[in-house]
C-alpha cells in the first residue's frame, strides 16, 4: 500500500521535472536539420559521389589507364579503353558500382592524370540494382561549383610534378 | 676440374669464375650475364636477348669485376677463368640508376597510356633501381612527323605495328632480331645522337611474317600492335599455355584470356629451345582471332527442302542418325566415309577413325585434303622419307642444310628461321633447290632453279655429279647407274637446267659435310609424282648416307598430320600400327580402303552415299575444285563441322559447329613426332563441341559408345603413340621412274599454288589482324615477265588454264626469276584450285591483262 503512495507521489511531482529539460531545449538551437529541405553542408576533404574532370579544352582527362581499379579495395571500377578520333586512349566504359564502393578515396590517390576525384555528395537511392552502376556519362559532369575545387588540386599535383597541362 | 681440352679453342672447354662469392663453372664462350643467370643471380638487361648476338646498348646490366678499373657490361663480357664479379655493389648501383636517370631523360613517362604498362621492363627496373626523381631540367626531345597518326606522337609503320619513338630507349633489340633472326630489312636505326629514332625503311611498311616478335621484345612501349592496343591491361589476363594450330612445329604459345568475358586477348611465346627459340611467326600470333571472331557458327543449321535453317543439336543428331542409318542398311556401311582435318588433336582424330571403322566397318578415311593423287598404303618410298625422324633443333649444328622442293617461309616458317639460324650463328653452308626462286636462298651458298617438273633429275643429277667426281663410298654405288635416266651428269644437268658445276658443289659439300640437314616439303608432298621423287631421294639418302650423319626428311605440314599418321587415320595405316588397333579394337574391319581421291571418285559413281568432314574444307583446297564440288553434290547424306560456314558447309545436310583449339584441351604432335599439350583456354563459344564430344555424340545415336571413359580413350592413345611407325628404308637403290609430263600448248606458265606468308589453310582468312597484312588474292610473278606481259604492280590480271579462270591483281616479286607464277589458296574470294586439273603434275596458265 505504502509503496503504492509511494510511486504515485513520484509521478505526480517528478514527472513535470523531466518535461523541464525537454522544456530547456525548445529554446535551444536544434541539432537536426530539415531534410531533404535543407542540406548540411560537408567537411571539405568528405569522399562522396565520384566526379570525372576534363581538360579545359573540353577533352576527358581519363586514359582509362586502369590503376583506379587496380587500387580500389572493393573491386568496384569497371572499364574499358578505345581509341578516339585523334588515336589517343580513352574509355568506352568506366562504371563505377557504388554498392561495392567503400568510399576510401583510393581511386582518386592512384590517378596519375588527376581525373577522378570524390564530391561531396552522399544521396544514393534507387528503385534497383542496376542503377547503382555509375557510368562514364553521370560523372563527366560539370562540377555543380562555379569555382571548381578540383581544379585548384589539379594545378597543386601539377606543380609539385614540375608539368604543366599540355590541353 | 676436369681438363677436357676443346680442340676449337685449343685451351679448357669451362671456365670458373667467381660471382658475388659463389663459384660457377660455365662453357668457354658464355658471357658474364649467362653465368650469373645459371646460377640465379639476376642482373637487369634491356638489350640482351638470348637469341641475339649481344651488343651492349644499354649499359644497365653493369658489374663490377675486379682487376677492371670501371664497370663492365655483362651481356656482352666473356666469362674468364678467375674473374672476380660483383653484382650487387654500391658501385653497381650507382652506374645502374646512373643509366635508368639517363635513359629516362628524354622519356615521355606516359605508362597511363601506354599498353606496355604493367609487364615493361623500363618501368620495373626503374621501381627496382631508379631515382624518384630527374635532374633534367629542360625540355624532353619529343619526335613530331608530319604524318603522324595520333597525338600520342603513335605512328603506323606497318598494317599491325605502331612505333612511339619517344619511348623508345634504342635498345636496339628489333632492329637486331629483324636482320639477325628473321632476315628482314624493313625497320632500321636512323640518325645519330638525341635524335636517333627507329623506323620503317623510307617507304616501306613493316609487314614481314615476323613482325609480331618485335612487339613482344620491346623491353617498352615503342613497339605495340593494334591486336593489343586499348584493350586490356595485363595485369587483368590470365595465361594458359597452349600449341599452335597453324604450324606442323607445334610452336609452344601462351594465351592472354579473359575468364569472364571468355576471350583471348593476345598470344605471345612460351620460348622452347628445342622448337621455337622463342620466335612466333606472325599466323601463330594472330591466328586465335579465328576462334574470337563473331561470324563463328552458332548453332547447328538442317538442310530443309534446299536451305540450311538453324536447328538444336538434338534435332541435327537425330538427322544424323536416320539418314546415316538409312544408308547403312540400303548399301552398307562402307558406303559411308570421312575426312578429317590434320589440324585436329588426337582425340578428336581417333575417335573419328575408330567411329568410322568400328560402327560402319569402312575404311574409307583419310586426314589430307590438299593432295593430288595421294597412296593408299605407307608401302612405298615417299611414306618412308615421310616416316624419318627429325629434329628441328638438329637444324642448328647441321654444317650442311639443303632445302629442296620448298619454300620454306610460306610452309614452316620455324624452320625457315633455324635454318637462317644456322648460317648465322654457325656458319652452316645452305644450299636451296627448288623450282622456282625462294627467300631461303638470302642466306644460301648456292641457289638452284630447276626447270618446273623436273625434281627427281635434279636429284638424280645430284648422285651423278657424286659417282662422277667419286666423292662418296658407298659400296654398291655401282648399281645406281642402272636405276636412274639419265646416266650422265651433263645430260641431267641440262634436263633440269643447272649448270653441272653448281650440281658438282652440291654433291661435294653433301659428302664432306659432317652434319646434313635435308628438308624437302609441300612441293614434294603436293606434286603428282611424289613417289618418284621420292624414290630419287631414297637413292640419294643411301649414297651419301645421310640419314647416318644428319637427317632427312618430308616435313609434315599441318598441326597434327604427324599424329594422324600415327592414330592410323590414314586408310591403310603402318603394318605395326595395324596390328595394335586390331589389339586394341580386337578386330580391324577388312573392308576396301579409299584414300581422299578414291572416295571422291567413288562418290562421283554414287558408292559412297554418306560422308562426315570435320575441321576440313575440300572444295577450297583439294586440287581440282569442280570435281569435289561435283563429288560432294552427289552423295545423298553429307555432315559438315567447322568453326564456320565455308564453301564445303554449304554443300552439307548437316552442319554441326565445331569447337576451336583454344577451347578444349588437346595434344597435337608435331612434325618431329613430339607429343604436345595445349591446355583448354575458353569455353566453347555459342554452341560448338570439341571433335571428340561431337562424334561421342553421334555414336551414342548408334548405341556404340566409342569410350567408356576419357580415360580409357587416352590409355588406348598412349599405346597407339608408343608404335614405331618409322618404316625402313629399302634395301639397296630403288628404281627412279620417268614421269610423264603433259604440256599444254598456249598454256606457258606454270602455276603454284601457295600459301601467303601471313595466312594458312581456309581460316586465317577470319582473323583481321592477319587480313591487314594480306586480304586478298595475288598472282606472284617475276617482274621480266610482267613486263613482257606489259602489266604492272595491282593490275587484275586474268588466269586461265583449260578449264578455269579468275581474276586477281599482280603482285612483282622480289625473287622470283623464272616462267613460274604463285598464287596464295587461303582467299575465298579467289577459287584458285578452280585452275587445277587432278591427275597433272604440272599446272600450266596463261596469263593476260583486264583491260581496264
Ligand atoms: S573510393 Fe575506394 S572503393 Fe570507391 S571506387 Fe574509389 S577506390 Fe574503389
Ligand atoms: S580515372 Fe585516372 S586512374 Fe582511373 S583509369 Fe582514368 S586516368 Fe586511370
Ligand atoms: S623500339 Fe623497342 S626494341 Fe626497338 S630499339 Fe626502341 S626500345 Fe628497343
Ligand atoms: S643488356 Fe648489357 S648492355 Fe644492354
Amino acid at each position: 500500500m505504502k509503496d503504492i503512495l509511494k510511486a504515485i507521489g513520484r509521478a505526480v511531482f517528478k514527472t513535470p521535472l523531466g518535461f523541464l529539460v525537454t522544456l530547456k531545449y525548445i529554446f535551444k538551437k536544434p541539432v537536426t536539420l530539415d531534410y531533404p529541405r535543407k542540406k548540411k553542408p560537408m567537411a571539405p576533404r568528405y569522399r562522396g559521389k565520384h566526379y570525372l574532370e576534363r581538360y579545359d579544352d573540353g577533352t576527358e582527362r581519363c586514359v582509362c589507364c586502369g590503376l583506379c581499379a587496380a587500387a580500389c579495395p572493393a573491386d568496384a571500377i569497371y572499364m574499358e579503353p578505345e581509341e578516339n578520333e585523334n588515336g589517343e586512349r580513352r574509355a568506352k566504359i568506366y562504371e563505377i558500382n557504388l554498392l561495392r564502393c567503400i568510399f576510401c578515396g583510393f581511386c582518386e590517390e592512384a590517378c596519375p592524370e588527376e581525373a577522378i576525384f570524390l564530391g561531396q555528395e552522399y544521396e544514393f537511392s534507387n528503385y534497383d540494382r542496376n542503377s547503382f552502376i555509375y557510368t562514364k556519362d553521370e560523372m563527366l559532369v560539370p562540377h555543380p561549383r562555379k569555382d571548381n575545387p578540383f581544379k585548384r588540386i589539379i594545378r597543386r599535383v601539377r606543380r609539385v610534378y614540375g608539368v604543366e597541362d599540355t590541353k | 676440374m676436369a681438363d677436357k681440352q676443346n680442340p676449337e679453342t685449343g685451351g679448357q672447354a669451362t671456365v670458373t669464375l667467381t660471382i658475388d662469392g659463389l663459384t660457377v663453372t660455365v662453357p668457354r664462350g658464355y658471357t658474364v650475364l649467362e653465368a650469373a643467370r645459371s646460377i640465379g643471380i639476376n642482373i637487369p638487361t634491356f638489350c640482351w636477348h638470348p637469341k641475339l648476338k649481344p651488343v651492349g646498348a644499354c649499359r644497365i646490366c653493369y658489374v663490377e669485376i675486379e682487376k677492371f678499373p670501371k664497370l663492365q657490361v655483362s651481356c656482352a663480357t666473356v666469362a674468364m677463368d678467375g674473374m672476380v664479379v660483383h653484382t650487387n655493389t654500391d658501385q653497381v648501383k650507382n652506374g645502374r640508376r646512373a643509366v635508368l636517370e639517363f635513359i629516362l631523360l628524354n622519356h615521355p613517362l606516359d605508362c597511363p597510356t601506354c599498353d606496355k604498362g604493367g609487364e615493361c621492363d623500363l618501368q620495373n627496373l626503374t621501381f627496382a633501381h631508379g631515382l624518384d626523381d630527374s635532374r633534367f631540367a629542360f625540355q624532353k626531345y619529343r619526335f613530331v612527323d608530319d604524318d603522324m597518326t595520333t597525338t600520342f606522337d603513335d605512328k603506323r609503320i606497318g598494317p599491325e605495328i605502331i612505333l612511339n619513338r619517344n619511348r623508345c630507349i634504342l635498345c636496339y633489340k628489333c632492329v637486331r632480331a629483324n636482320k639477325e633472326a628473321f632476315g628482314e630489312y624493313d625497320l632500321g636505326a636512323y640518325e645519330r645522337g638525341n635524335i636517333t629514332e627507329i623506323n620503317a625503311a623510307p617507304g616501306r611498311q613493316v609487314a614481314n611474317p615476323f613482325s609480331g616478335n618485335l612487339v613482344e621484345i620491346c623491353p617498352v612501349g615503342a613497339l605495340t600492335n593494334t591486336d593489343w592496343r586499348y584493350k586490356i591491361r595485363v595485369w587483368l589476363t590470365k595465361t594458359t599455355p597452349s600449341i599452335c594450330n597453324f604450324s606442323s612445329s607445334g610452336t609452344n604459345i601462351l594465351f592472354y584470356k579473359e575468364d569472364h568475358k571468355n576471350k583471348i586477348y593476345r598470344v605471345t611465346s612460351r620460348r622452347n629451345d628445342d622448337i621455337d627459340d622463342g620466335w612466333l611467326a606472325d599466323i601463330t600470333r594472330y591466328s586465335y582471332q579465328v576462334i574470337t571472331s563473331d561470324e563463328r557458327l552458332i548453332k547447328p543449321l538442317i538442310k530443309k527442302e534446299g536451305k540450311q535453317v538453324p536447328a538444336t543439336w538434338e534435332e541435327a543428331l537425330e538427322v544424323i542418325k536416320k539418314r546415316l542409318n538409312e544408308i547403312k542398311d540400303k548399301k552398307g556401311g562402307v558406303c559411308i566415309g570421312g575426312l578429317a582435318s590434320p589440324s585436329l588433336d588426337n582425340a578428336s582424330l581417333y575417335s573419328f577413325a575408330k567411329f568410322l571403322r568400328r560402327t560402319f566397318n569402312s575404311n574409307k578415311l583419310d586426314y589430307r585434303q590438299d593432295y593430288r593423287m595421294l597412296p593408299k598404303d605407307t608401302a612405298n618410298n615417299y611414306s618412308i622419307l615421310a616416316s624419318q625422324p627429325f629434329k628441328i633443333a638438329g637444324i642448328d649444328d647441321s654444317d650442311v642444310i639443303v632445302t629442296f622442293a620448298t619454300d620454306l617461309l610460306r610452309e614452316h616458317q620455324n624452320e625457315y628461321l633455324r635454318v637462317r639460324k644456322a648460317f648465322n650463328f654457325k656458319k652452316a653452308r645452305i644450299f636451296v633447290a627448288n623450282p622456282y626462286a625462294v627467300k631461303t636462298a638470302d642466306v644460301a651458298e648456292l641457289e638452284m632453279v630447276y626447270k618446273v617438273g623436273t625434281d627427281e633429275i635434279f636429284i638424280n643429277a645430284v648422285c651423278l655429279a657424286a659417282l662422277e667426281e667419286n666423292l662418296v663410298a658407298c659400296p654398291d654405288r655401282a648399281d645406281l647407274k642402272k636405276k636412274i635416266k639419265p646416266s650422265s651428269l651433263k645430260d641431267a644437268a641440262e634436263q633440269c637446267g643447272v649448270a653441272p658445276e653448281t650440281i658438282k658443289i652440291m654433291a661435294r659439300a653433301l659428302a664432306e659435310g659432317k652434319k646434313v640437314t635435308f628438308i624437302a616439303g609441300e612441293l614434294l608432298t603436293r606434286c603428282r609424282d611424289r613417289e618418284i621423287i621420292a624414290s630419287a631421294l631414297c637413292n640419294l639418302n643411301r649414297l651419301f648416307g645421310l640419314n647416318r650423319k644428319g637427317q632427312i626428311a618430308v616435313l609434315a605440314r599441318y598441326a597434327n598430320s604427324m599424329g594422324a599418321v600415327k592414330l592410323g587415320i590414314s586408310p591403310e595405316p603402318v603394318p605395326a600400327l595395324k596390328k595394335e588397333l586390331e589389339k586394341i579394337w580386337s578386330g580391324l574391319p577388312d573392308t576396301e580402303a579409299y584414300n581422299t581421291d578414291t572416295m571422291l571418285v567413288h562418290m562421283k559413281k554414287e558408292e559412297i552415299n554418306g560422308f562426315i568432314i570435320m575441321g576440313a574444307n575440300p572444295v577450297m583446297l583439294y586440287p581440282d575444285r569442280e570435281f569435289v564440288k561435283e563429288s560432294l553434290e552427289k552423295l545423298d547424306f553429307l555432315v559438315v563441322c567447322d568453326l564456320y560456314e565455308t564453301e564445303t558447309t554449304a554443300l552439307a545436310d548437316v552442319v554441326l559447329p565445331l569447337a576451336g583449339w583454344a577451347e578444349y584441351a588437346g595434344d597435337y604432335i608435331n612434325l618431329e613426332g613430339c607429343r604436345q599439350h595445349a591446355e583448354q583456354a575458353l569455353k566453347p563459344r555459342f554452341e560448338a563441341y570439341p571433335g571428340y564430344e561431337i562424334l561421342e555424340m553421334i555414336a551414342d545415336k548408334f548405341e556404340k559408345k566409342l569410350f567408356s571413359s576419357t580415360e580409357e580413350r587416352e590409355s588406348e592413345i598412349d599405346r597407339l603413340l608408343k608404335v614405331d611407325t618409322t618404316l625402313p628404308w629399302p634395301d639397296g637403290f630403288v628404281e627412279v621412274k620417268t614421269a610423264e609430263i603433259e604440256i599444254e600448248k598456249d598454256y606457258p606458265l606454270a602455276l603454284f599454288l601457295c600459301d601467303d606468308p601471313h595466312h594458312c589453310g581456309h581460316l586465317t582468312e577470319k582473323a583481321n589482324s592477319l587480313v591487314n597484312f594480306c586480304g586478298e588474292a595475288y598472282i606472284e610473278m617475276a617482274e621480266e615477265q610482267a613486263r613482257a606481259y606489259n602489266l604492272n604492280e595491282g593490275d587484275s590480271v586474268r588466269l586461265e588454264s583449260p578449264i578455269g579462270k579468275i581474276i586477281v591483281p599482280l603482285k612483282i616479286s622480289e625473287h622470283l626469276d623464272n616462267q613460274v607464277v604463285l598464287v596464295p589458296r587461303n582467299f575465298t574470294s579467289h577459287p584458285v584450285t578452280s585452275l587445277l586439273m587432278r591427275k597433272r603434275r604440272i599446272d600450266w596458265v596463261r596469263i593476260s591483262k583486264v583491260a581496264e
